[in-house]
């Protein structure tokens, strides 16, 4: 009686203490002291162990087809990322000696800029920003499907291949052999045949971690090596450019590349928005998700190919970035303190983080500005083997 | 140190629930015989193949009795590269081979332990801050390069005293990442290093300085000989750390001269002609099918078998896109990755 007493209270949330005087009544009602002593004790457990009121989720109502839960503190991370990532922004734009002076930011970003302040925000630094938003966000969302799908936060694109794939995929199709699929295409082709191949070769689906990153790296060794086939076929100029490309980088970004990565990221947002309540179930394990009738097999097929979608749709317009899709999910996770795919603080993390990477590239004082992901590989790196300690410790690996 | 070959055998490459397969010597020497003929046949397409075609008897009189014609020419010229090749070959399926044997891992790779990566790393560095161009003072900065990484790679994936194979596998992966970048870095910032650096990095035969050869072979031949000295050991390590101690087998000095063979040859490899993956993978792999796991036969096997891979895939290299060149590390990752997929899905691992 007690035991199931702390139980609710753990799982219920907002119902703690209505659920726990209850409880407690029935202990005391009971014959012996003793029980009405552990009821206490319970009880003061319950204060320690209820979460705070401003934890409680209210219910987003759209007519009868929208009924989503909005957690508050969920809502007030998101609302503090987007004052961050708005934050980043303006110095991104403001900052160096091209920079637009604060007081001119609006009438540049709406296109009333005079001299200068038109060319940077047009052609140099407006481009890329709005490119390292979107696909930042994109990132972000396919690594948080990923590891939930994988319940494993080391199962994200960039560690099993995929964004290796998609790279492969993208400088065949765009720069080897020209003119079959557009580049976009071709980058999903490659991403869907690396992720077959990871598929395949994990035997079980994506159920094992180890298996999944072994064959992952080597998918990954198959395409670079075929990307750097790719690279010494080409000229001495395009292969630079590819070769910064396969590290990541959102240098001379135009808008075309902005609309692309925005018209993805708009379209396929919504279907991760849409899956994620049943991946929470998911998360839980196959039979219990199965018993809620969340179907568990197909949910995860369809979390996997929005994923790989949106992860495809990053790579091919800013290169296979590291670390993004790995660290965003467990930071937006960490933050707002709930289980499950958290979609929107997991873009958004994940376009703070691309922003904020690109901005330190930018402004660093190299002679030579690097391609943004060789920042985020670095320490992506050494992130992913904090990752790893951390899993050894537990044993789950 | 007297250990039956059987017992090794049945060790490691029985799969439970099947027989072994009892090998016997005159088939195992056979086999020798027929890698060595096909190690032959492997050179001699080696310097027969490429953009001009020189029919295989001119190659035969070319190398017997030279003279000074045309066909000597273009011979001439492709035996730096087949020489390498031969070395490079059996350093690293050699390589690999001991790795296996010593961390009881069918995942062993110089490649993926991040040993190529850490010579790469810094060769890499050298020639960018130091002006280090020439490989024999490449050979003395790959080594130190590799050992670290190689010392990185058994500290991450060992922390803790139980290591496994995974682990190590998945440190190497960490540790070749942020080297990768760091590379990556380097050469984009620095294009002068980078336009040398394009061939380098995917691992290429073609356009070595000959000299290359005689700076290396000293560490190669080293190398070997120390992993051939090791075979026996090693069996006995198959066997488990404990029961190889019974045996008489000083288990902290095997594996200490092994971890240094491995890295000498690695090292040597790849400040020859850049990291080349998979090789070490997908060798003895390939080998042990045929051999057993018996080190005194498995490492002669590879030692011959190496270069036919990699020569193979070399002269592969030539064909394929021709009149260009496809580098060699290219059609090796495309080879031994499959392998690597292979083993994964074989592989038991813990749930």
């Amino acid at each position: 009686m007690m035991s199931a007493g702390v139980f609710k209270t753990a799982t219920r949330g907002s119902g703690a203490r209505a659920t726990e005087t209850g409880s407690a009544r029935s202990g005391s009602a009971g014959s012996d002291s003793a029980g009405t002593a552990s009821a206490g004790t319970a009880s003061a457990r319950t204060d320690l162990q209820a979460p705070a009121p401003a934890a409680t989720s209210r219910t987003l109502r759209a007519g009868t087809w929208l009924s989503l839960p909005v957690r508050s503190r969920s809502l007030t991370v998101a609302v503090s990322l987007v004052a961050a990532v708005l934050v980043v922004a303006v110095l991104t734009v403001t900052l160096g000696t091209l920079g637009i002076a604060p007081a001119d930011v609006v009438a540049s970003v709406l296109g009333q800029g005079i001299g200068t302040d038109r060319i940077v925000w047009g052609t140099i630094r407006g481009p890329r920003l709005v490119v390292a938003v979107a696909a930042g966000a994109a990132l972000g969302i396919a690594g948080t499907l990923f590891q939930t799908v994988t319940r494993n936060p080391l199962g994200s694109p960039d560690v099993i291949g995929l964004s290796a794939g998609a790279a492969a995929g993208a400088a065949a199709f765009g720069v080897l052999w020209t003119g079959i699929v557009p580049q976009s295409v071709g980058a999903l082709i490659g991403a869907c045949a690396a992720m077959t191949l990871v598929f395949l070769a994990t035997g079980r689906g994506f159920a094992s971690p180890s298996r999944m990153l072994l064959a992952g790296i080597g998918v990954s060794a198959m395409s670079l090596a075929f990307v750097e086939y790719v690279i010494v076929r080409v000229g001495r100029e395009e292969a630079i450019t590819l070769a910064a490309y396969l590290s990541g980088t959102l240098a001379s970004r135009s808008w075309e590349h902005a609309a692309t990565i925005w018209v993805s990221l708009v379209v396929l947002m919504p279907f991760a928005l849409a899956i994620s309540r049943r991946l929470q179930l998911v998360e839980m394990g196959d039979e219990q998700a199965d018993a809620l009738g969340a179907a568990s097999g197909r949910t995860r097929l369809f979390a996997v190919l929005v994923s790989i979608g949106l992860a495809t749709a990053a790579v091919n317009v800013v290169g296979p970035i590291g670390f993004i899709a790995l660290a965003a999910p467990q930071i937006a996770r960490r933050l707002v303190r709930a289980p499950g795919p958290n979609v929107v603080t997991s873009a958004l993390t994940g376009a703070l983080l691309l922003c904020l990477a690109d901005l330190l590239t930018q402004q660093s004082p190299l002679p030579v500005q690097l391609p943004v992901g060789v920042l985020t590989a670095l320490i992506g790196g050494v992130y992913l083997g904090y990752l790893l300690l951390g899993q050894w410790k537990k044993g789950s690996l | 140190m007297t250990l039956t070959p059987r017992l090794a055998v049945n060790s490691a490459s029985a799969a439970p629930g099947t027989t072994p397969v009892r090998r016997s010597l005159p088939r195992r020497a056979a086999g020798l015989l027929i890698i060595g003929v096909l190690l032959a046949f492997t050179v001699l397409l080696s310097l027969a193949v490429g953009n001009k075609y020189i029919p295989l008897g001119e190659v035969w009189t070319a190398v017997v009795n030279p003279g000074d014609g045309y066909a000597q020419t273009v011979v001439d010229s492709r035996i730096p590269r087949t020489v390498l090749g031969i070395l490079v070959g059996a350093s690293l399926a050699v390589a690999g081979a001991l790795m296996q044997g010593l961390t009881r891992n069918p995942l062993g790779d110089p490649g993926l332990f991040g040993v190529n990566a850490g010579a790469a790393a810094a060769v890499v560095t050298a020639t960018a801050f130091f002006g280090i161009g020439t490989a024999g003072s490449s050979v003395w900065v790959a080594l130190p390069g590799a050992f670290v990484a190689v010392a990185v790679v058994y500290l991450i994936g060992g922390g803790g005293g139980r290591s496994s194979s995974i682990r190590l596998v998945l440190a190497g992966v960490v540790v070749t990442a942020v080297l990768a970048a760091w590379v990556s870095a380097i050469s984009l910032s620095l294009p002068g290093v980078f336009d040398s650096y394009r061939y380098w990095a995917v691992g290429s035969l073609a356009g070595r300085n000959p000299d290359v050869i005689l700076d290396v072979l000293p560490f190669i031949l080293v190398g070997l000989v120390i992993a051939l000295s090791l075979a026996g050991p090693l069996n006995a390590l198959a066997l488990g750390d404990d029961l190889a101690r019974t045996l008489g087998v000083k288990v902290g000095r095997t594996k200490l001269l092994g971890a240094l063979a491995t890295t000498l040859l690695c090292a040597a490899a790849t400040a020859a002609v850049g990291p080349i993956g998979f090789v070490g993978l997908a060798v003895p792999h390939v080998v042990r099918s045929v051999t057993g796991s018996d080190h005194r036969w498995l490492l002669p096997y590879c030692l011959l078998a190496g270069p036919i891979l990699l020569l193979g895939a070399d002269v592969l290299g030539r064909v394929i896109v021709s009149p260009a060149e496809l580098m060699v590390g290219i059609i090796t990752a495309f080879v031994g990755a499959p392998i690597l997929l292979v083993a994964v899905r074989r592989m038991k691992v813990p749930e």
